[in-house]
């Protein structure tokens, strides 16, 4: 049990987060849902790049790549539920199946 | 302080299973964002204050005011929902996937002697988070500025009511 510090606990946490927003990503056919299991996985990757600047003492540096970060994943989420609602207002609902419908 | 950590890890994967697992969409908005206030108190502990404070506000704010009005610019009822996209059923696997994959992970950190370095003091490195972001990282705001800009135009013709050529 001597191996189980805190360092190690948080990347299998973070793992196990990957996990459950790529299972998210793949097996649903929601819009939003798919958004959300994409912003789940980023919650990791965000705590992977704080644990990486709390490791080699840089943390002042891993705090600007994850402003940077949060930045873009809130970008992302805007310009995808714009996504969603057009396809909900032209198909009903937000299935993404129907995106391979459209043309030009 | 590590206990808090740990609660806030504990909170946050159980947070992140439900977000994943849970029907309805208000409430799988509503798991996320606590997830967020979790990491941000990760973040907080673990001495980047600044990044903690962005992660509660906008990840745990303003993400979810967005998410929110999405789901109820398209209010579905939940029997439809769970007719259409066959969530209960595409989602029964991932008990199994998560206790697999931490069963996995666990052994390969138990086999590893010394998987990661010791986490260096970062006392004196505190107070220069302006320095860093303004005078060494300035193509990161120049970025930022113009991802915000580009995400602004996108919402704008996202949501254009009518073409106006």
């Amino acid at each position: 049990m001597s191996n189980f510090n805190l360092e190690i606990i948080i990347l299998v946490v973070g793992f196990l987060m990957i996990i459950a927003g790529v299972y998210c990503l793949i097996r649903t056919y929601h819009l939003l849902k798919i958004l959300i299991g994409i912003e789940v996985a980023m919650k990791a990757v965000t705590m992977f790049i704080i644990l990486a600047g709390h490791i080699n003492g840089k943390i002042n540096l891993a705090q600007t790549f994850v402003i940077t970060m949060i930045v873009t994943e809130v970008v992302v989420a805007v310009v995808a539920a714009g996504l969603a609602i057009n396809l909900y207002r032209k198909y009903g609902n937000m299935d993404v199946r129907n995106l391979r419908k459209l043309k030009g | 302080m590590e206990a808090i950590i740990y609660i806030c890890l504990g909170f946050m994967l159980i947070c992140s299973f439900l977000v994943v697992r849970i029907k309805s969409m208000l409430k799988s908005a509503v798991a996320l964002a606590a997830a967020s206030a979790a990491l941000g108190i990760i973040m907080y502990v673990l001495g980047s204050a600044w990044a903690a404070l962005i992660e509660i506000s906008v990840c745990s704010g303003l993400v979810t005011v967005i998410f929110i009005s999405a789901i109820s610019l398209s209010n579905t009822d939940k029997k439809e929902l769970q007719k259409l996209y066959e969530d209960k059923k595409r989602m029964a696997y991932l008990p199994v996937v998560l206790i697999i994959g931490g069963i996995i992970f666990i052994f390969v950190a138990l086999s590893t002697d010394s998987l990661l370095p010791q986490a260096v003091s970062v006392a004196q490195e505190i107070d220069n988070f302006r320095e860093v972001l303004w005078n060494n990282r300035q193509a990161d705001i120049w970025a930022q500025a113009i991802v915000i800009i580009a995400g602004a135009i996108a919402v704008t013709v996202l949501f254009k009511e009518k073409d106006t050529i």
